[in-house]
């Protein structure tokens, strides 16, 4: 399946940089894409993917260096988004962007309606033209339904469709096109795929991804990112899954963030959490855990893995579907936040701005929000001085760098926000605590210090299950490490066991452990 | 201009625009004789009581991010219910004055009624209180189509009376139910809970806030208020009519909106809509004296709103400016 090696250039990189305040995103890239090739770009969170694939669409100019496409280049000082577009770039994101409440008709037409006389759109040759569309990429659609009515994956496939007939790319950028697609459709989309690759159409594809298993079924080279910089570029049939994992971690220095927190275990009394056999349908299955007071427990897996689906379990937010959760040796049955953190669990969500930050208010609000309850008068008016002393208290131990508790928590950054959301939890005094990618959207200095806190304050009182998607993270200050896999536990790491390594961490969530 | 003067202005513009509005119009009522006594004050906050206590009522509910278009029949019913009750269903057995406390008691069920509907049910607020408003009104027409012109005065004094011979007792009431209003918003529980939801709803749950129970407590509570709104209305007129209140409600948007509070939940001071509430009831107190012609108020009111709700939004715009470094 490999691409003719004598093929033209579709698209190429040359010595592209993109700096950040602090960071170098993307670091010297070259690489060259060939026209009637699939190619992969694949990499750890943070690696430089989508900063990669953002200059390529014209979103982010370069820092330095070009993107040449077309005999055209894109530099730092003419990248546009509409630039790329006129080159022939389209990006098709996870979450495609449509008006929802429109036809699928009107949304693949937007903005470019053919028109006959005195402007009167030509209903008659969008509907087939859509037909048409539709038909070539198997979507299961009715062109007048509106797109917020058709699944994410449809969407997407609708966004696909639009841009290669639509719009006619030549460069077709997809980003973790496949995490939401069911086993078929990805069999339909990968032959759909190579079909138009080696078509007529002088055209190329790039794959974004962090599921090496899918690069290689897809791919027929792959570039390998790893700290912004492009270490390899491989054909996929001469490369095994092992190979692929080794170059996307590399020599990566084990736990350097460990040396902050050196973890022992502090497993103290009765187990505070017992979990058996717990599932919620289709996400995850026969979760087993027992987790004491002082110790830290790591969920990892891929996207869809069914990691966050049994975090959201235990905090109520969905209901499980079997198995038993014991809180201190009782039998509870849990079925909102509220009578959860009643329970004495807390839970840190994924999306800071969407599901925990209330906008418009101060920071102490904001810290105090879940437990008010501990400071209120008989008829419930709220003690506000000790209130506010204790909100003071928590926020001066973390180190929230905010003018003052009165501050709108809007003007915060991000790491302080979620400081302050850390303060609101640990204010509940949680025998649990779960925590959902705790450093997401979190300036790179402060992430050391959160973790820090998970570790030593609030692993201190209570016991403790993270998520992230940083393997580093999780190896630097977990106990135990569980592996989720197509839903279920497929392996838990410990620490102090020979295989506690980033490397066997990120291998196991690929399902490509040697064993 | 020095820093702190522009300091100041700034804090005035983006916070308490609808002050100054105020001190505005009574500058401008300052060049019309008869404005400026006491006597004059007292009859526009007078006046000002009872659409203050819908407005109340109803910044509550927009807090939460919902919306009560029944306030207004909540207003001429709860009174209405009490006084026949008290007058024609049980004469001489019950005291005239339990009408007092059945008010605002009859004003709560309904909120609550409006509440479980629209929470618990699931049912659109708009769609929801738009039905009972009809409802109640209908319930109005049906028991005092000719009106209620006598009332004993244990029933109305709370409207009609003046303390000391000044003050009337209707406007203490207005500045006591406000000044609850006040504690609720920012130093109690409810307040916060409120807040925290009218923000972001779906944080507010995961921090355990209990969010149905929090919105149905806000309607009952714009129900009780609204109901003593009534009251204090009966009282200053000292009679019941069949459309008491009956096109209120946009001014009680208008004044709720005027006030800073905003339509989407979340946002708004106790502060911003007792202002606007004034400012109201000084618009009309100019037009009276300038001898408006009652043909054209409307019109002229119409325009003066108009003006002062877009300065009002000015303040958003303001504060977006302020917030953005330069």
């Amino acid at each position: 399946m490999t691409a003719r090696t004598d093929a033209p250039t579709s698209y190429a990189l040359e010595r592209v940089t993109r700096l950040f305040p602090g960071v170098r995103a993307v670091d010297d890239v070259s690489m060259h894409v060939r026209t009637g090739e699939i190619h992969g770009v694949i990499g750890r969170n943070g690696a430089g993917k989508s900063v990669l694939v953002s200059m390529i669409a014209g979103v982010i100019p370069p820092t330095s260096g070009r993107i040449v496409i077309g005999g055209q280049a894109i530099t730092a000082a003419n990248a546009t988004p509409t630039r790329a577009h006129d080159l022939g770039v389209s990006l098709i994101p996870q979450e495609p962007k449509f008006a929802r409440n429109l036809s699928v008709i009107d949304n693949v037409f937007m903005g470019r309606q053919p028109t006959g006389r005195f402007g009167l759109v030509q209903r008659r040759r969008m509907a087939d033209r859509v037909d048409a569309l539709l038909t070539e990429f198997s979507l299961p659609v009715d062109p007048h339904q509106r797109v917020r009515d058709l699944s994410i994956e449809n969407q997407q496939l609708l966004a696909f469709g639009k841009a290669l007939r639509i719009e006619k790319a030549r460069v077709v950028l997809l980003d973790e096109i496949t995490a939401s697609l069911t086993r078929e459709r990805r069999q339909m989309l990968l032959e759909l795929l190579k079909r138009l690759a080696r078509g007529a159409d002088p055209i190329s594809f790039t794959l974004i991804s962090h599921h090496i298993a899918e690069v290689l079924e897809f791919c027929d080279r792959v570039t390998v990112m790893r700290d912004g910089r492009a270490v390899a570029t491989l054909d996929t049939v001469d490369t095994t899954a092992e190979d692929l994992a080794a170059w996307i971690v590399g020599d990566a220095p084990a736990a350097r963030a460990a040396d902050a927190t050196p973890p022992s275990p502090l497993r103290k009394g009765a187990p505070v959490l017992q979990v058996e056999g717990l599932a919620r349908a289709p996400a995850f299955s026969g979760l087993d855990l027992d987790l004491h007071q002082g110790e830290v427990v790591g969920f990892a897996g891929l996207e869809g893995s069914g990691k966050d689906a049994a975090l959201e379990t235990l905090f109520g937010l969905q209901p499980a579907s079997a198995g038993t959760i014991r809180i201190d040796g009782r039998p509870v049955a849990l079925t909102s936040p509220r009578q959860a953190m009643h329970l004495g669990v807390a839970l840190l969500p994924k999306h800071r701005e969407a599901q925990a930050v209330i906008q418009n208010r101060s920071v102490e609000e904001n810290t105090l929000l879940s437990s008010y309850r501990r400071f209120l008068t008989a008829i419930g008016v709220i003690r506000g001085r000790r209130a506010s002393a204790a909100a003071a208290e928590y926020t001066r131990a973390l180190q929230v760098k905010a003018p003052s508790l009165q501050t709108m928590i809007d003007h915060l950054s991000g790491g302080n926000k979620q400081k302050v959301m850390v303060n609101r939890l640990a204010m509940t005094t949680p025998k649990l605590v779960l925590l959902n990618e705790p450093t997401r959207g979190v300036d790179l200095s402060v992430k050391p210090d959160l973790l820090r806190v998970v570790r030593t304050r609030m692993a201190a009182h209570a016991a403790v299950i993270m998520i992230s998607e940083s393997e580093d993270e999780l190896i630097a200050i977990c106990d135990r490490i569980f592996i989720f896999f197509k839903g279920r536990v497929v392996h838990v790491l410990r620490r102090g066991a020979s295989d506690f390594t980033v490397g066997d961490v990120f291998r196991e969530i690929q399902g490509v452990s040697a064993r | 201009m020095s820093g702190k003067l522009y300091g100041f202005l700034i804090l005035v513009l983006e916070r308490h625009l609808i002050w100054a509005l105020l001190v505005c119009l009574i500058l401008i009522g300052l060049m019309v004789p008869g404005f400026f006594s006491v006597r004059n004050f007292v009859n526009v906050m007078w006046a000002a009581a009872p659409l203050g206590c819908m407005v109340l009522g109803l910044f509550f509910v927009l807090l939460t991010g919902g919306l009560d278009l029944s306030l207004e029949s909540t207003f001429a019913l709860a009174s209405t219910v009490a006084i026949v009750w008290v007058l024609q269903w049980m004469p001489d057995l019950i005291w005239p004055g339990f009408a007092v406390i059945a008010v605002p008691l009859i004003g709560l069920l309904v909120g609550l009624i409006n509440g479980l509907f629209s929470v618990r049910l699931g049912v659109n607020a708009f769609l929801v209180t738009l039905a009972t408003l009809l409802i109640m009104r209908g319930i109005v027409i049906y028991l005092i189509p000719e009106g209620v012109y006598y009332m004993p005065d244990e029933i109305i004094f709370l409207g009609s009376e003046r303390l000391f011979g000044v003050l009337p007792i209707s406007v203490i009431v207005w500045l006591a139910l406000y000044a609850i209003a006040f504690v609720i918003v920012n130093y109690h529980k409810l307040g916060k809970d409120i807040f925290a939801l009218g923000n972001n709803e779906e944080a507010a749950y995961i921090a355990g806030v209990d969010i149905a129970r929090t919105k149905i407590t806000c309607f009952a509570i714009a129900g009780f208020v609204a109901a003593i709104g009534g009251l204090l209305e009966v009282g200053r007129l000292q009679s019941a009519v069949a459309d008491l209140g009956e096109g209120d409600i946009l001014m009680v948007f208008a004044g709720t909106i005027l006030g800073g509070t905003a339509l989407t939940g979340g946002v708004g001071r106790i502060g911003g809509v007792f202002a606007a509430v004034l400012v109201i009831a000084i618009i009309e107190n100019l037009m009276n004296l300038f001898g408006v012609e009652p043909s054209i108020r409307q019109i002229v009111f119409g325009f003066i709103l108009l003006g002062a709700i877009y300065l009002a939004s000015l303040q958003g715009k303001l504060r977006i400016r302020a917030e953005e470094p330069a």
